[in-house]
């Protein structure tokens, strides 16, 4: 899944003690100093220090979607982006589930709400300074939030604000077609340090909203559109000296940025450098030898290089298994015949070998643990249950076969399940499941796409999935944002359905689903949205609609020669990058 | 890619006046060309080796899958957990009396049942492929060399274009924009005749620009000019004086075509735009290898072994079939 | 001569015209074929959330409802005249020849592929380099000794090398080379030249053999074949008779008339190396053309694809139009055609 991924990292059986500093002395790659345990960033600091300047050298295998601010979606690119801008809020920058709580950043505190949650006030910092030494303001936010949201040129982001703010009488078209001096009224700047968003409906959960780096400021004057991403204006501790698409990024000191501004960062590295479109498997040989300092993507370790470092004593004491808050699931899709049946559901449910299916995904260690609900532990509202248990996770043929007769389909049927081609452990998970239904006598033809497409043509149209009868999707998952609303409300609330781009596969919608969505939006009270985000999930396994597979981890690597690595709960478990320098 | 044109030059590897003088010294006989092709062929070691791995390529591709484990069905219990590679075995391949090339990491597979069943699809697609090709290519060169002026022209040109395409970019563009379902026939059974189509369809100049060149200079040959003053016409002269004069060079460069569309089809899969998953390709395996080879070499070896050895084998045997037969050898 | 080449050039861009309404057409029209809509077109373009008012807009922007011919106007009108887009705030102007405007990445095409041949020409020539000197010096030998020690080696690793996948020479040779010797610990990846010219060298040293490899090879086989040939050939005969030294035979006479074919050949596949260029940059991960051109097609990046595949083609016709001035030059006999 290409979606946003956060969560924490509750690492599975990471329990380490506090001062983890402890002297290892002879780390392999010969520099003196501290080591630290295996799994010890999942829930401390490692090697902190507040020492400054070098250069910190990111790589990654692809390139950015875009770096612009308001027109990304990658956990790895909101997290990077704190570098050069500054979002209203964002996440706590500490290791455990604090990591999950929102802060203010370009904010002076967090969101004020009034009207029954629907009005939304922030104050915003005075004296922070853009890099070419003007004062970042309220209009420039609310600009920023026009152009991301509004426009169709920048379409690459999420687009919860226009989802949830009050739209202009007659729509508003955006700041590019509609130059008028108010632009979306319901966002006001009362003054140049006031900024107040006025929803549609009330929404207890805004600020998460607010972290989204899409309210990072940007300057009307200095926004070229789709262009922006290469003439990027900064109002956070680096300016971007250059940014080559496919190639490279450059980063340096903003002057303009005072610390007394920014209670969150250290900015210590005094250059900072992307390399991009680089080779997977060279990537994680040279963060091994520690020639780079970090792979940017966050998503761990390649096939390749994961034996060699599990079976190295003193390589793995720099490895991390982060459970990140991602659930790789199959979506079953409720209105291809015969899955409009709720026993043939379940019959797939119960005929699925999630241990084959956790095998193919990279096994319990690089793979995750077997799920059962759709809330991965890491987002709240999660609570243990299994509604289809079987010995050993193995699948429970008898049972299966049972729900099969009560579908009236005793003998099986044929369907056909869709994965992406370049994900070899997805299509290896989607072998295994088709071993698994064939064994109940459910013929499984698997069709493959490339994951670009996957959203916007294949599984994500339903119109494709309607004249292709495509029965059943391989899906990953992480949250926008790590509540229970942020993960479950794109991929089960009936109205989330779209005609292209679709995330809920399974095209999930069920009235009482429906609305308890609206009454976790209205409810103010953290434990009882929590609750409601538990039934939800206990409402659409009972369904049948999910397959949950596994709890996706990933294998991080952290050169001895970083510091203050941690990895981040709200950044789906990939090393925050807000506060890392060099040694 | 590779094309049979570039080793059109032949060359002189028997001497026909040794054949003619016969091993023993007999009395020379009359021969047919038949006859004389057949002996040199037979003293060719190296194409005969080649001609007997491809019958026991073909034999194990048709009734291996029937003795063998099924291919899609894993094994997990021989997969390490952690490591995600095979238990045991040498440099972690999993070999054992079960599984005599061991298994595949993650999954387990038989290796040795998906590279037979790997053999199906390579030389199903291979086959058909050719002999696409070689029907459109002999017909078009038939065409062009026999009536030449327009014609030829129209047909030239065409050939000149169709040489000018970047042919892998659009085999992957064409099979990856294929519809699910094109008439009647869907899944794998799609996938291996869009394989076929797009392989065989764009290789056709190669064989198209031999036959022309065979045919024009036929067409002024004696024979051909006494049987049309004798009042043949066009029907006889292509069916009974051109084509039985062409099927040797056809053969030889069918049989030279075979590797390179095997080859063509192991690039498609190893691309990832070849058959479906699970049924195995040498070319999806290698694909598969590519993520863990440091690890588990032999994942990879042996698919690269079996695309090895059979091109091999077919190119043993064009080389020989190139010698004994290709006219200019005469 | 001067005609010919006007000739051979007004060939090369009908050529070329062909090829890029063809590429244009069936990227057009097989997605149709495939019943994808326009809708799905440009919701393909519009990220990952994409509401309905943007897919409308994009189709408008994009003209994607417009029939093919217009639309192969407007590509055409962009490489003659330039074109314009709309960047948002301001209109961003693409200067001819405007290859058109990847709405995937938001780039243009031309500066992106610009950007990605250096990969690829590195790979090209070095490997053409090594494959031509030693396909071609191999070949020469081998035929002159024919029947000895070497001949025999030369020939049968020469059929092993035509025999052989690229990418399975390419992952042996990383896994021997690269990770089992050490020799490149880190595995190889592209070093710009003009960062450092040695780096550039050295981490291309694997591809190159790899490509070259099989090349080398297939010539090696072709020249042999060809001087083997061409010394049975009747002027070579009279060149001996008329007591001209062996050395003189060889190179004046037998050399000449052997290598002219092998130009032939040599001009198609260096127009063609792109599709090896394909295989060679995903085994080795290196970025260059070849890459993009397969993730270009797998997410349908139109205006990308059609980049790649009007440029590879005038490599191709670029290639064939040079070895025939150079034939002409060579052998003037062929003006006369």
């Amino acid at each position: 899944m290409n979606k946003i991924k956060i969560g924490a990292s509750l690492a599975a059986g990471a329990v380490l003690a506090a001062g983890l500093t402890a002297c290892g002395g002879n780390s392999e790659s010969g520099t003196s100093g501290s080591a630290a345990k295996a799994d010890a960033a999942n829930t401390a600091v490692v090697n902190p220090s507040d020492k400054k300047g070098g250069n910190l050298s990111f790589a990654m295998s692809s390139d950015w979607d875009s770096p612009d601010p308001g027109d990304t979606y990658y956990a790895f690119s909101w997290n990077f982006a704190r570098y050069y801008s500054r979002a209203l809020m964002t996440f706590n920058d500490a290791p455990g589930t604090d990591g999950l709580e929102v802060v203010p950043d370009l904010a002076e505190s967090a969101g004020t709400p009034s009207d029954g949650g629907k009005t939304w006030t922030y104050k915003i910092r005075k004296g922070v300074k853009y890099d070419d030494g003007t004062e970042v303001t309220s209009k420039d936010v609310k600009y920023a939030v026009e152009r991301s949201n509004f426009t169709s040129e920048l379409q690459l982001g999420p687009k919860y604000f226009q989802q949830y703010l009050v739209d202009n009488p007659g729509g508003y078209k955006g700041p590019y077609k509609d130059k008028s001096k108010d632009g979306l009224k319901s966002i006001e700047t009362p003054d140049d340090h006031t900024i107040v968003f006025h929803l549609n409906t009330p929404f207890s959960e805004f600020d998460y909203l607010a972290a989204m780096p899409q309210t990072a400021p940007v300057p009307r004057a200095k926004d070229t559109g789709v262009n922006y991403k290469k003439q990027m204006v900064s109002s956070g501790p680096y300016k971007v000296d250059s940014y080559v698409p496919g190639k490279e990024m450059k980063l340096s000191r903003n002057p303009n940025w005072a610390a007394g501004t920014d209670p969150l960062r250290k900015a210590l590295p005094d250059t900072i450098s992307v390399a991009l479109n680089q080779n997977q498997d060279d990537i994680d040989n040279r963060l091994l030898s520690g020639a780079v300092h970090m792979d940017l993507a966050g998503a761990g370790l390649a096939t390749a290089a994961q034996p060699k470092v599990l079976g190295n004593s003193a390589q793995k004491q720099h490895t991390d298994v982060a459970t990140g808050s991602t659930l790789t699931y199959m979506a079953i899709n409720t209105r291809t015949a015969p899955f409009d049946n709720a026993a043939c559901r379940k019959a797939v449910q119960f005929a699925v070998d999630k241990v084959s299916v956790q095998t193919g995904l990279g096994g319990p260690v690089a793979g995750g643990a077997v799920a059962s609900t759709i809330l991965p532990p890491s987002v709240t509202g999660h609570e243990k249950f299994d509604l289809y248990p079987s010995a050993g996770n193995a699948g429970d043929q008898a049972k299966a076969k049972e729900q099969l007769a009560a579908c009236g389909q005793p003998n099986g049927f044929s369907t056909t399940l869709t994965a992406r081609a370049d994900r070899p452990k997805e299509m290896a998970a989607a072998q295994a499941i088709q071993q698994g239904l064939a064994k109940v006598g459910i013929k499984v033809e698997i069709k493959s796409y490339p994951s670009g497409d996957y959203f916007t043509k294949y599984a994500g149209s339903p119109a494709f999935m309607k004249s292709n009868k495509v029965g059943l999707a391989m899906m990953k998952w992480g949250a926008d944002w790590p509540s229970g609303f942020g993960f479950l409300q794109q991929v089960v609330d009936g109205r989330a359905i779209k005609p292209a781009g679709n995330t809920n596969l399974s095209e999930t919608d069920i009235k009482a689903v429906n609305a308890m969505f609206d009454a976790a939006t209205k409810e103010t009270d953290t434990d009882e949205r929590n609750a409601i985000y538990t039934q939800v999930d206990k409402a659409v396994m009972e369904s049948a609609d999910i397959v949950p597979l596994t709890y996706a981890n990933q294998l991080l690597y952290r050169p001895a020669n970083v510091t203050n690595v941690f990895v981040a709960a709200g950044w789906s478990g990939m090393y925050s990058y807000l506060n890392m320098g060099v040694k | 890619m590779t094309a049979p044109i570039e080793v059109s030059k032949g060359e002189v590897e028997a001497h026909p006046e040794d054949v003619l003088q016969g091993v023993s010294g007999k009395a020379i006989q009359g021969r047919s060309l038949g006859q004389i092709a057949w002996l040199r062929l037979k003293r060719d070691k190296a194409a005969l080796g080649g001609a007997v791995v491809i019958v026991l390529l073909i034999v194990a591709a048709i009734f291996g899958p029937l003795f063998l484990q099924d291919p899609t069905v894993y094994n997990q219990g021989l997969i390490d957990p952690t490591y995600q590679r095979p238990k045991g075995g040498w440099l972690h391949s999993g070999i054992s009396w079960d599984h005599p090339l061991g298994v595949e990491p993650t999954t387990g597979r038989d290796m040795l049942s998906r590279i037979v069943s790997g053999a199906r699809i390579s030389l199903l697609v291979a086959f058909l492929a050719t002999l696409l090709s070689v029907l459109i290519g002999t017909v078009m060169g038939v065409l062009a060399g026999y009536f030449g002026g327009w014609a030829d022209t129209l047909i030239s040109r065409a050939m000149d274009v169709f040489l000018a395409f970047p042919l892998l970019l659009f085999a992957i563009a064409l099979v990856g924009v294929v519809p699910g379902e094109v008439f009647g026939i869907k899944g794998n059974g799609l996938r291996v005749s869009v394989l076929i189509f797009v392989i065989g369809f764009f290789n056709w100049p190669y064989i198209g620009r031999i036959v022309r060149g065979q045919t024009l200079s036929l067409r002024e040959r004696e024979f051909v000019d006494a049987s049309r003053s004798l009042g043949a016409g066009h029907g006889y002269v292509l069916f009974k004086e051109l084509l039985p004069n062409l099927v040797a060079p056809i053969i030889v460069y069918a049989t030279l075509l075979i590797p390179t569309n095997i080859l063509f089809e192991a690039a498609l899969s190893f691309l990832g735009v070849g058959v479906n998953p699970p049924t195995p390709s040498w070319g999806g395996m290698l694909t598969l290898a590519v993520p863990t080879y440091q690890n588990t070499p032999f994942f990879m070896i042996i698919p690269g072994l079996a695309i090895f050895i059979t091109v091999l084998a077919f190119n043993l045997l064009g080389d020989g079939l190139r010698d004994a037969l290709d006219p200019r050898a005469r | 001569m001067f005609a010919f080449i006007v000739r051979r050039l007004f060939g090369a861009v009908a050529m070329l015209v062909i090829v890029s309404m063809v590429t244009f057409g069936i990227f057009f029209l097989l997605p149709k074929l495939a019943g994808q809509t326009t809708d799905q077109l440009a919701a393909s373009y519009a990220g990952k959330a994409p509401t309905q008012e943007a897919i409308a807009d994009i189709k408008e922007r994009l003209g994607l409802d417009d029939p093919i011919a217009v639309q192969y106007g407007r590509y055409v009108k962009g490489i003659v005249a330039g074109q314009e887009f709309s960047n948002g705030p301001s209109v961003m102007k693409c200067p001819a020849p405007c290859l058109g405007y990847s709405f995937r990445n938001s780039e243009p095409v031309l500066p992106t592929l610009v950007d990605r041949a250096p990969v690829t020409l590195s790979l090209a020539v070095g490997a053409a380099v090594i494959w031509l000197v030693a396909g071609v010096g191999i070949g020469i030998v081998s035929a002159l000794k024919r029947g000895s020690v070497f001949d025999r080696l030369a020939m049968m690793t020469a059929l092993a090398g035509v025999s052989l996948p690229i990418y399975f020479t390419g992952l042996v040779s990383l896994a021997v080379f690269a990770y089992g010797l050490k020799l490149w610990p880190d595995g190889v990846a592209y070093k710009p030249f003009l960062d450092n010219p040695v780096d550039w060298a050295y981490n291309l040293i694997l591809p190159w053999v790899t490509l070259a490899f099989l090349y080398a090879a297939l010539y090696a086989r072709l020249t042999r074949a060809g001087m083997l040939e061409t010394l049975n050939e009747d002027f070579i005969r009279t060149a001996r008779a008329k007591g001209l030294p062996e050395k003189t035979v060889i190179t004046k006479h037998a050399l000449r008339a052997s290598l002219t074919p092998i130009l032939t050949v040599f001009g198609l596949d260096l127009g063609l190396l792109l599709g090896g260029a394909v295989l060679t940059e995903k085994t080795f991960g290196f970025a260059g053309l070849g890459a993009l051109s397969i993730d270009s097609i797998a997410s349908g990046d139109l205006p990308m694809v059609m980049g790649v595949v009007l440029l590879a083609t005038i490599f191709i016709v670029l290639a064939s139009l040079i070895v025939d001035i150079l034939y002409a030059v060579v052998d003037p006999r062929v003006r006369l055609n």
